[in-house]
């Protein structure tokens, strides 16, 4: 059945498989200083000695980092409540679910954006707070955009990523059997203790898929960090971006082994990130 | 089928075939009268950045119906970053593609630099436009930021550096460097520069290069990687000291140009730069500056540069691109270009070569209050330096001011 499934679909993936294994060879193929456009020297790893010996470039992981991850815990987070906030309402009223689709349909950028245009120093609520006369200058108002620590961006990620998470887990729950609840609770079981052994088992799955989807496209994502973010220290892909286009030809091969090493992170982090998971739901049975 | 072909198609690309096309000459040894002549009804992509609404403008009107009433030519503007056609090109390069989209290009510094290092530009083509030999000065296009053109770019305008302020803010501006320094420490917070490496900031770090480091002059003999290394500590003090007495406390720098106008259109910066001397009339003219803008430059000189188009190495309408070139450099197209109200870009010609009704009307143009003189401009003038200087400059202010 499974070898069915696939030979048919083999027309399709083969092209596919092409286009991203010739990208990846030849991405790769650049960061050790091969097939470049100005002539091509020998292999070398000097290019990832250089990356790793930068203490600028360990700022940028480490905001790509924590960026992707507060986004991505606090979307699931956001997504979860939001879902059983629904569920538990009376189904008439479970319509008011539809405004949580305005994120879903804006792309990145228009959120983005929209977060730039609230919240700036020269933004909506900025000059509102002013008119009104609460703050007696632009500059009183908090600096959330340039904290240094990519609020501006979490916010963005964040409005895209609750609707985005509410919708993996509502799905999951509204095709929820209520009987089993109700068989707990007839057994005596509190509504904590409901939650934890009946609910939770059927909601983690698609809590873990959301976490990994959202946290991984956080990791790598340009648009919401293009307009979004500060000078220092910038997110991985805008520098990548920036080596790419506005630097020397001869630099290129730093931006293709940062493209590698982002890559291969992305891989890695998926396989741990499955292992931990399954390490924790046998924690949990365990309780 | 269309799988293997596509397979053979990476294949090629992957292992960068250098098959060189046989070189157009042909072309080169046409007169324009009979390049004019196979060009007709034919199209010219101008590949060009796309950045300005009313460059733009002056290119789709002006330019355009020009083209199209004396040679019958289809002059399409094609918005495109420098960096980004010349990474295509490079691309087509390796990929082996003899035909490429692109038949003229507006080009500059270091795009030129690495196009010419890799080959991708077609020429030399220069001498061959009537244009260039009856009113450029040769000497003036012989270097594109310290880089030997040797006939592969046609000159076309001029750009000078200039820094904006409002009256209404502050009456007196700065005179020099020092005063500078001191304005910006007076007035905590309100002035910025575009982060490097953006084509302005980059050319604000020059300006302050020049200004700590003793001028311009001793960095004209190419490149010298020991005189870099004595002087720029010099600039980066200068700019080090200064920085928590910046926008965000130097924490964070507006993204390009565009973002520093509208810091300052909004109020939130006193003093903004730009590589265009007419730009802040044309700001106001467009209604986003206040009337009372003024721009001014340092007693350490002003950084200008020259601006050319070049050709591919594949374009399809060479001939067209070089009838277009030639067009760029007349006295008609650069009069049109330098009015404030079409683009109000410096000429490139000479205007001293010119017949004296001609001259009369360059002498005439009026930039508006809000730009300077043609007189200060040319005494402050500085010519730009070669570009492994603005690559080190570029990568030690990553490291030492923004990393700090």
């Amino acid at each position: 059945m499974h070898r069915r499934t696939l030979r048919g679909l083999a027309p399709l993936l083969l092209p596919y498989c092409a286009l991203f294994c010739a990208g990846m060879a030849l991405t790769l193929a650049q960061s050790l200083g091969l097939f470049l456009p100005l002539g091509t020297g020998e292999a070398t790893l000097d290019h990832y000695r250089t990356l790793l010996q930068d203490p600028a470039m360990a700022q940028s992981l480490g905001l790509s980092l924590f960026v992707a991850l507060v986004s991505a815990a606090g979307s699931v987070l956001g997504g979860t409540v939001l879902a059983l906030a629904l569920w538990r309402m009376p189904p008439g009223l479970r319509r008011v679910g539809v405004v949580s689709k305005v994120g879903l349909i804006l792309p990145h950028v228009a959120v983005a954006f929209l977060v730039l245009l609230f919240l700036g120093r020269t933004g909506l609520v900025s000059s509102a707070l002013f008119q009104t006369g609460l703050i007696a200058s632009p500059e009183e108002f908090p600096n959330i955009l340039h904290t240094g620590s990519g609020l501006g961006m979490i916010m963005a990620f964040l409005i895209k990523g609750v609707p985005f998470a509410l919708l993996l887990i509502g799905a999951v729950l509204f095709g929820f059997d209520v009987r089993l609840v109700q068989t707990a609770r007839m057994l005596g079981a509190g509504p904590w203790r409901t939650f934890w052994s009946v609910t939770l088992p059927r909601l983690l799955p698609a809590m873990h898929s959301a976490f990994i989807i959202l946290f991984l496209y956080a990791f790598g994502s340009f648009d919401i960090p293009f307009v979004l973010g500060e000078s220092h220290p910038g997110m991985l892909s805008i520098r990548v971006y920036d080596i790419f286009f506005q630097r020397d030809l001869d630099q290129r091969p730093l931006a293709m082994a940062i493209l590698t090493l982002m890559f291969l992170f992305a891989g890695l982090f998926a396989m741990l990130y499955n292992r931990f998971a399954a390490y924790l739901d046998g924690w949990r049975r365990k309780l | 089928m269309r799988i293997k072909l596509l397979f053979i198609m990476l294949l090629a690309a992957l292992t960068a075939g250098c098959s060189d096309a046989p070189e157009q000459t042909s072309v080169l040894q046409q007169d324009i009268a009979s390049l004019e002549k196979t060009v007709r009804g034919t199209e010219v992509r101008w590949h060009m950045w796309g950045g300005s609404a009313q460059i733009n403008q002056w290119v789709d009107t002006f330019v355009t119906s020009e083209m199209k009433r004396l040679y019958d030519v289809n002059v399409v503007r094609v918005p495109m970053d420098a960096p980004v056609f010349v990474n295509k090109l490079l691309t087509e390069k390796a990929a082996g593609k003899t035909t490429g989209t692109m038949d003229l290009l507006w080009i500059n510094g270091e795009n030129f630099k690495n196009s010419m290092q890799a080959g991708v530009l077609f020429g030399p083509f220069t001498d061959r436009l009537p244009n260039f030999s009856a009113w450029y000065d040769p000497q003036k296009s012989a270097h594109d930021f310290g880089y030997p053109v040797n006939g592969f770019e046609a000159p076309y305008g001029r750009a000078q550096f200039v820094f904006e302020y409002d009256t209404a803010r502050t009456p007196t501006p700065p005179a020099n460097l020092a005063e500078l320094a001191d304005w910006i420490r007076a007035n905590p917070g309100r002035f910025t520069y575009p982060q490097p490496p953006d084509f302005t900031g980059s050319a604000f770090l020059r300006q302050v290069f020049y200004a700590t480091t003793g001028g311009h002059e001793q960095y004209m003999n190419g490149f010298n990687a020991e005189l870099y290394a004595k002087n720029a500590p010099r600039t980066f003090d200068w700019l080090g000291e200064l920085k928590p007495h910046l926008w965000q406390q130097g924490r964070t720098y507006p993204k390009d140009a565009a973002a520093l106008d509208t810091l300052f259109a909004r109020g939130e910066i006193d003093m903004a730069m730009s590589y265009h001397p007419a730009h802040a009339q044309m700001k106001i003219l467009e209604k986003t500056y206040p009337d009372t803008v003024r721009t001014f430059v340092l007693a350490e000189g002003a950084i200008f540069n020259t601006h050319f188009t070049a050709i591919p190495f594949n374009a399809p309408n060479k001939a067209g691109a070089m009838v277009l070139a030639n067009f760029l450099m007349s006295p008609e197209a650069q009069l049109s270009k330098f009015r404030p109200e079409n683009w109000g870009d410096l000429p490139a010609l000479e205007v001293t070569k010119l017949e004296e009704t001609q001259r009369k009307a360059f002498d005439e143009v009026d930039l508006g209050a809000a730009t300077l003189g043609m007189d200060v401009l040319s005494a402050a003038a500085v010519p730009e330096i070669s570009p492994e200087y603005l690559e080190l400059l570029e990568r030690d202010w990553d490291t030492f001011i923004l990393g700090h």
